[in-house]
C-alpha cells in the first residue's frame, strides 16, 4: 500500500472522535466485522489508527477506498465545511430520465480531458443526493488529498451545493463539469452561503414552513403574548399591539422553525436621507456602508426582534425575504423613480 | 506634540487592556533599576509557588522598567514608565536573544486634573496599559500594588464613550487610504443572540461627520449624538431596527478600535497622543 494513502487513512481516522470510529468504519465498509473486531478502541487514537492502517494494508488499501471514508466523514460533519449554492439552468424543456450512470462517466470524462491528476469519488444517499469529492492535481503533480473540493448534487433538481476549498482557480472547470454530466447549459453562484447545509437545501426546496399571503389564519391560541393575570387591577399595557407584533411575525415567517443561517450580509449604496433642518450630509451620492448580522441561528433571532421592542413590525422585507429569495447577500442600490424609498437588490 | 516615532512604534497595532491606577506611593524614578530586580524576584518567588507552570526547560524571566521620557501630554504630565518581561532560557549558555513576553506601561496624557491636588510623595501615572498572559499581568500588578499601595481596576468603556471614540477618529484626517469605520452592536437578550456590524466608507463617515461638527478642534456631546443618530436613522431606513437599543461593544477606525472589555489597539502613530489622551480621562473619571 502506498505510504501517501496510509498517512491519509491514517489522518483521516484520527479526526474522527473516538466514540465514532467503529461505526464509521463499519459504513465504509472496506474491512471485514472479523477485523474490526480485532481493534481496540478503548485505546489512545494514536494507537488506533495505527491498527486501521495496518489492517487497510492487509486489504491493500488505495486511494479510492480512502477517498470514500473521507466522503463518509464529511458527509456525517457536514457542518463544519461553508457550504455555497450553485442553481443550473436548463435551455429547453426536455425532461430526461436522470442515468447515474451516465452522470458519473460524463462528469468522469469532462474533468479528467482537462486535468490528468484528478481523484474523483463518488456516494449515493437515500435522500437522493450524490456526494462527490475530486482532489486536484496539476499536469506535474498528483493529487492533493487533504484539500479536496465536495458537490452535493440533488438529481431531481437544479441546484448543486458546494464546498470549493481552497483551490478556488478548480472552480470553473468544476461548474462545466457538472452542467454537462447533468444535461443543463449554464450554472451560476447563487449569494447563499452557510455552514448549515440542511438549511440551505431547506431554503432552495422551499421545505421550511412558508406562509401563503391568501391564508390568514387566527393567531395560536395563548400564543406569545402572556396571559391574562387573575388580578384584575393588573392590566396589559399595548396589548394589542403586542398581539399585532405577534400576528404580522407569524404572517411572515411562519408557524415552523425556521431555516438555520448564520449571517446575512447587506452591501449598501443607498443615498443618505436627512432631515433638512438638521444640516447634515447632504451629499448626491451614495452613504457606502456594509452591514453583516451573525447568530447562531440568524431567522429565529430577526423573528425575536419585534417581540424585544427592538424593531418595527412588519420587519423590514430586506430581511424577511431571506428564506424565499434565497440569499444571505445583498447589494442594494436606491431605486429610481415613484418609489424613492424602496431599494433595489440586483 | 513631538513624539519619537522609532520609540513608540511598539504601541502600535497592538491590542492593549486597560487599566485605571490610583496614584503610586514613593515611586522614585532614579530607582528604576532597583524596581526591576525586586520584581525579578517576586516573579520568580511566585513561580516557585506554583503559581506559574512550566514544562521542560526552566526558564528565567527578566525584567526590564524604563522611563519614556516623550511620552507624556504636558511638563505637567509624569514621563511614562515601561516594564518588559522577557524569557531567557538557561540552557543555552551563549547569549541567545531574550524573548520578550510581557509589556505592561503606565502613562499619564494631560492627566491635570487628577495630579492638581496630589501631596508630593505620590506620582499620578493613572493609565496602565499590558499586552501579555493575564498571569503576568496578576504578578506585576500584585507587586505594584504591594509596593506603592496603588488599586488597579479594569477600565470598562461604556457605549456613550465608544461612541464619542468612533465620532472623534471618524474626523480625523488621515494621509493614507483609511479602513472602515466600523461599530459592532450586540443584542444579547433575544431567543438566539445576535451581533450587528455596521461599518461604513471612511471617506462617507468623514463627509458625514465633518457636516456635523461645527466648531474645528472642539467637539460637542450634542454634535456626537447628532453623528450616532444619523447612523442609527439610516439604518433604521433600511432594517426598521432601533440600533439605538442596541449594546455598542466595539468600535474600529483606521486610527484605533476599541471593545466595552477595556482593550484598545491604536494603529496610527499621528493620533497616538490624542488617543491617550482620551484614555488618561477614562482612567481618571473611573478613580475619582
Amino acid at each position: 500500500m502506498d505510504e501517501t494513502v496510509a498517512e491519509y487513512i491514517r489522518r483521516t481516522v484520527l479526526k474522527i472522535p473516538r466514540a465514532e470510529i467503529k461505526t464509521m468504519l463499519q459504513k465504509w465498509g472496506f474491512l471485514s466485522e472479523a477485523q474490526l473486531q480485532t481493534l481496540n478502541f478503548h485505546q489512545i487514537k494514536d494507537n488506533i489508527s495505527q491498527e486501521v492502517v495496518q489492517l487497510c494494508e492487509e486489504n491493500s488499501a488505495d486511494i479510492k477506498q480512502a477517498a470514500v471514508l473521507d466522503i463518509i466523514y464529511n458527509h456525517i460533519y457536514q457542518n463544519k465545511k461553508m457550504w455555497s449554492v450553485y442553481q443550473m439552468k436548463k435551455s429547453g424543456e426536455e425532461l430526461e430520465c436522470f442515468d447515474i450512470t451516465d452522470f458519473k462517466k460524463k462528469f468522469k470524462g469532462r474533468l479528467r480531458s482537462a486535468l490528468k491528476n484528478v481523484t474523483i469519488t463518488f456516494k449515493e444517499y437515500e435522500d437522493n443526493a450524490i456526494w462527490i469529492r475530486v482532489a486536484w492535481g496539476t499536469p506535474y503533480k498528483k493529487p492533493n488529498q487533504y484539500k479536496p473540493s465536495y458537490v452535493v448534487y440533488h438529481s431531481q433538481t437544479p441546484y448543486v451545493f458546494i464546498c470549493a476549498s481552497v483551490l478556488k482557480s478548480n472552480l470553473p472547470l468544476l461548474c462545466q463539469a457538472l452542467i454537462v454530466a447533468s444535461n443543463y447549459h449554464d450554472i451560476r453562484e447563487m449569494e447563499l452561503r452557510s455552514h448549515s447545509l440542511d438549511s440551505l437545501k431547506d431554503i432552495v426546496f422551499k421545505r421550511y414552513s412558508q406562509n401563503f399571503q391568501t391564508y390568514c389564519p387566527k393567531p395560536l391560541q395563548g400564543g406569545n403574548v402572556e396571559p391574562e393575570s387573575a388580578d384584575i387591577r393588573i392590566v396589559q399595557e399595548n396589548r394589542s399591539e403586542k398581539e399585532r407584533i405577534h400576528r404580522l411575525n407569524w404572517e411572515v415567517f411562519g408557524g415552523g422553525p425556521q431555516p438555520k443561517l448564520e449571517f446575512a450580509q447587506y452591501k449598501l449604496e443607498t443615498m443618505f436621507k436627512s432631515d433638512p433642518k438638521m444640516g447634515v450630509l447632504d451629499k448626491k451620492e451614495p452613504f457606502r456602508c456594509l452591514v453583516k448580522f451573525s447568530s447562531p441561528h440568524l431567522l429565529e433571532s430577526l423573528k425575536s426582534l419585534a417581540p424585544a421592542g427592538m424593531a418595527d413590525a412588519p420587519l423590514s422585507p430586506l430581511l424577511t425575504c431571506i428564506p424565499h429569495k434565497a440569499r444571505n447577500y445583498f447589494k442594494i442600490r436606491e431605486k429610481k423613480g415613484l418609489f424613492p424609498e424602496s431599494f433595489v437588490s440586483p | 506634540e513631538n513624539v519619537d516615532l522609532q520609540k513608540t512604534a511598539f504601541l502600535l497595532r497592538k491590542a492593549w487592556t486597560l487599566y485605571s491606577v490610583t496614584p503610586l506611593y514613593r515611586f522614585h524614578r532614579a530607582r528604576l533599576r532597583d524596581y526591576a530586580r525586586l520584581l525579578s524576584a517576586f516573579i520568580a518567588a511566585e513561580k516557585q509557588k506554583g503559581l506559574a507552570v512550566e514544562v521542560g526547560v526552566e526558564l528565567d524571566i527578566k525584567v526590564a522598567v524604563s522611563s519614556l521620557a516623550d511620552l507624556r501630554g504636558s511638563e505637567q504630565d509624569q514621563a511614562a514608565v515601561l516594564v518588559q518581561l522577557s524569557l531567557r532560557s538557561r540552557a543555552s549558555s551563549r547569549n541567545s536573544e531574550d524573548k520578550l513576553v510581557w509589556l505592561g506601561w503606565f502613562c499619564s496624557v494631560y492627566g491635570d486634573d487628577l495630579s492638581e491636588n496630589l501631596p508630593e510623595d505620590f506620582t499620578c501615572l493613572p493609565l496602565f496599559l499590558t499586552h501579555g498572559a493575564e498571569s503576568y499581568t496578576s504578578m506585576v500588578g500584585s507587586w505594584f500594588q504591594k509596593t506603592f499601595d496603588c488599586c488597579f481596576r479594569r477600565l470598562a468603556i461604556s457605549p456613550l464613550n465608544l461612541s464619542w471614540m468612533v465620532a472623534m477618529w471618524a474626523g480625523c484626517k488621515l494621509d493614507r487610504a483609511a479602513s472602515a469605520v466600523e461599530l459592532v452592536f450586540s443584542v444579547p437578550h433575544l431567543s438566539q443572540p445576535l451581533d450587528i456590524s455596521y461599518a461604513i466608507h471612511p471617506e462617507d463617515a468623514k463627509a458625514l461627520w465633518d457636516t456635523v461638527q461645527k466648531t474645528p478642534g472642539e467637539i460637542t456631546q450634542e454634535e456626537v449624538d447628532v453623528f450616532m443618530d444619523c447612523l442609527y436613522a439610516h439604518f433604521h431606513r433600511h432594517f426598521k431596527i432601533h440600533l439605538s437599543a442596541a449594546k455598542l461593544v466595539k468600535v474600529s477606525t483606521a486610527v484605533a478600535s476599541a471593545h466595552c472589555d477595556g482593550i484598545v489597539k491604536i494603529l496610527h502613530s499621528q493620533y497616538l497622543l490624542g488617543v491617550l489622551m482620551l484614555l488618561t480621562e477614562l482612567a481618571i473619571s473611573q478613580i475619582q
